[in-house]
């Protein structure tokens, strides 16, 4: 408190006021420093190399060219890879919500001991690393695995399983319902067992309670769930490139490629923006739907 | 929905409309309900009193249907609906925490029922509107519950549970959320408005003033058992158990000793059940007991013991003195009129109380 506020007394509210602003700033100065420094800066960099130019030898210069930007618009090669993987995430996503929705409403509706076993089973799947998991679904999934045994054990011909979407969306899917089970529960405050009495004593069977009383009100839960596993399923690559075997075509998938095999850099990280750009994207159409339901 | 009850005939007289016969509900070995029987006559608003845990809530819910009968049979109107789904009993049910639809407007919480009925849009439209006006809530059609007060959104909660025009109205507690002026100003609301619609209805309370103040018949209930049925008077004047006359109204709870049918306490003898022996317990009501000054001719009363005064209390409109008897505590509750002498502790007085005023019950259980 300065010496001018305690001679005015009228001052000391906006005094306050500035100090508690003072105070919200000090406090989130450290992590927009390191969001700063650790994010934004090699973003930025990310971008501006997006517009250097790579010679076909690979060797990338430090000069500044339109050229990668008008192959990505320009090849429909890539315009399909887009595609592509915001199709093939959007169909995790959902296939994810639809396997994860009726564990999260039970566990929403269980309590005590039996929750804690239950969330810890839920939790546990993100104790092992994803490429551990993969490699599981490998061994369930690939042509000698155990589906495929079970399968012709009883006669019916091999499934392709492995190394196409299909494989792909399996892994990614078991591998994202911790993170969807987990956002749904968070969004599942405002269910209340009373609201679902109140509605069946007003006359409401079981299926018309769920469709215009629980649905509504776990909207929220179901937006959150849905944005964070588009953003992990369009970003994830070690799933995709073990279960999808270099024959599914993904942007993360691709951007590993243009890296780390072609070392054609510029066009990873023209790749890497547009990947921003979905995800900016998938976050506006988030706060709209939000806006919408609440 | 063809299946659905639809406005039941009145049941014969002497017969309830609504029947509880042997109604239990048992988690374990624990009877929470035990074997309830219980008629309501059609159009009376009848309490379920008692403390917390007493199986009150869980008689209404089983009347509801969102809690199985253990065993046992409820018929409304004729009806047997112990095997009926909740959403075909065609009950409306106030929830003490209102649990009002909060994604939905005041106007399609209360058209819900309807919808679910089937009614036509008009219909519901108008019959939205006379509920609403019912319950003074007209111009907050289009607020979301969230913008309502408690008082309101408890309106908006029996706006809809009476819209749909229910065989019988279930309150749970309703009052409980609301502040101290809300709820004396709601009591005489739901009051008004069940009698006026002549709508069956029951009423789960832990407050006796409640109970007293707004139902045609109190249910007390304690542990799972039925303890007394009766009007309000009836309760209060003639309690059957122990239990009833320490949970309506307040009560002096004397120890003492009976020896065939007789108790005695401060060398004044009061008659307890015939051939009754053991320890019981002497109930008189503080309000009933008359106090005079020792040795001041006491013509008032059958029953006559002397004290000492331990302590007074001056609450304004009641003078209430403890007075030590016998190494017991006697209350006694005067209403003031103004003017009279207010007694100190150590003062010597005499008590007197009416035959009709004192209970005994035998404590040996």
């Amino acid at each position: 408190m300065s010496a001018a506020a305690a001679i005015a007394p009228p001052a000391p509210v906006s005094e306050a006021r500035r100090s508690g602003l003072a105070l919200v700033v000090l406090l989130i100065a450290p992590i927009a420093l390191i969001n700063a420094l650790g994010f934004l800066v090699p973003v930025l960099n990310l971008a501006r190399m997006s517009f250097y130019e790579v010679e076909p030898t690979g060797a990338m210069r430090e000069v500044y060219t339109l050229a990668t930007w008008l192959t990505v618009f320009k090849d429909t090669f890539y315009a399909e890879l887009i595609l592509n993987s915001i199709t093939v995430s959007l169909g995790i996503t959902l296939l994810t919500l639809v396997c994860s929705y009726p564990i999260a409403l039970y566990l929403h509706r269980s309590s005590g001991t039996w929750r804690t076993i239950l969330l810890v089973l839920v939790i546990s799947p993100l104790l092992t690393s994803a490429v551990v998991r993969t490699y599981g679904w490998i061994a369930i999934l690939s042509d000698s695995g155990l589906v495929n045994n079970a399968l012709s054990a009883i006669g019916i011909a091999p499934l392709r399983l492995m190394f196409n979407k299909t494989g792909v969306v399996i892994g990614l899917t078991e591998i994202l319902m911790p993170y969807m089970i987990l956002a749904l529960l968070a969004g599942f405050g405002r269910l209340d067992p009373r609201i679902e009495e109140a509605a069946s004593t007003l006359g409401a069977p079981p299926f018309t309670i769920f469709r215009r009383i629980i649905l509504p009100l776990t909207l929220p839960g179901i937006a959150l769930g849905c944005l964070l596993c588009f953003v992990l399923a369009v970003s994830s690559f070690i799933t995709p490139k073990l279960l999808g075997g270099g024959r599914v075509f993904l942007l993360a998938t691709e951007i590993y490629d243009q890296a780390i095999v072609t070392l054609n850099w510029p066009l990873a990280a023209t790749l890497s923006i547009l990947v921003l750009v979905i995800f900016g994207g998938a976050l506006v159409l988030y706060t709209r739907a939000l806006r919408a339901i609440m | 929905m063809t299946d659905r009850i639809t406005a039941p005939a009145a049941g014969q007289a002497g017969e309830g409309f609504l029947s509880l016969k042997g109604l239990t509900k048992s988690y374990g070995g624990f009877a929470a309900v035990d074997n309830l029987d219980l008629e309501v006559p059609k159009g009376e608003l009848v309490a379920f009193l008692g403390p917390s845990g007493c199986g009150k809530t869980t008689s209404l819910r089983m009347i509801a249907g969102l809690v199985p009968a253990t065993s046992g049979r409820i018929v409304v109107g004729g009806q047997d609906l112990t095997e009926v789904p909740t959403h075909r009993r065609d009950m409306g049910l106030v929830f003490q925490s209102y649990a009002l639809f909060p994604h939905m407007s005041v106007a399609r919480n209360v058209a819900f029922g309807l919808e679910m009925r089937k009614v036509g849009k008009d219909e519901i439209a108008q019959r939205v509107k006379e509920a609403i006006a019912l319950v003074h809530l007209s111009g907050k059609e289009e607020h979301r519950p969230s913008q309502l007060s408690g008082g309101q959104q408890q309106r908006v909660a029996l706006a809809r549970a009476l819209v749909v025009r229910p065989s019988i109205l279930l309150l749970d507690e309703p009052l409980s959320n609301l502040d101290a002026k809300l709820r004396d100003e709601m009591r005489n609301e739901i009051r008004d408005i069940q009698k006026r619609l002549g709508i069956t209805a029951i009423f789960v309370t832990h407050d006796q003033v409640e109970a007293l103040t707004m139902c045609d018949k109190v249910v007390v209930m304690n542990q799972g058992r039925l303890e007394q049925v009766g009007t309000p008077v009836d309760l209060y004047e003639t309690p059957k158990t122990a239990f009833v006359a320490g949970f309506v109204g307040r009560s002096n709870r004397l120890k003492a000793t009976a020896r065939d049918g007789v108790a005695e306490f401060a060398g004044e003898s009061f008659a307890a059940q015939a051939g009754l022996s053991g320890p019981v317990e002497i109930m008189v009501r503080p309000h009933r007991v008359v106090l005079s000054a020792a040795g001041a001719d006491a013509t008032a009363g059958d029953h006559r013991v002397s004290g000492i005064v331990a302590r007074t209390i001056f609450a304004g409109d009641i003078l209430q003195y403890d007075v030590d008897v016998a190494g017991q505590i006697v209350s006694v509750e005067l209403a003031t009129r103004g003017g009279e002498t207010v007694l100190q502790p150590g003062a010597a007085v005499t008590l007197s109380w009416r035959r009709q005023d004192v209970f005994v019950y035998g404590t040996a259980a």
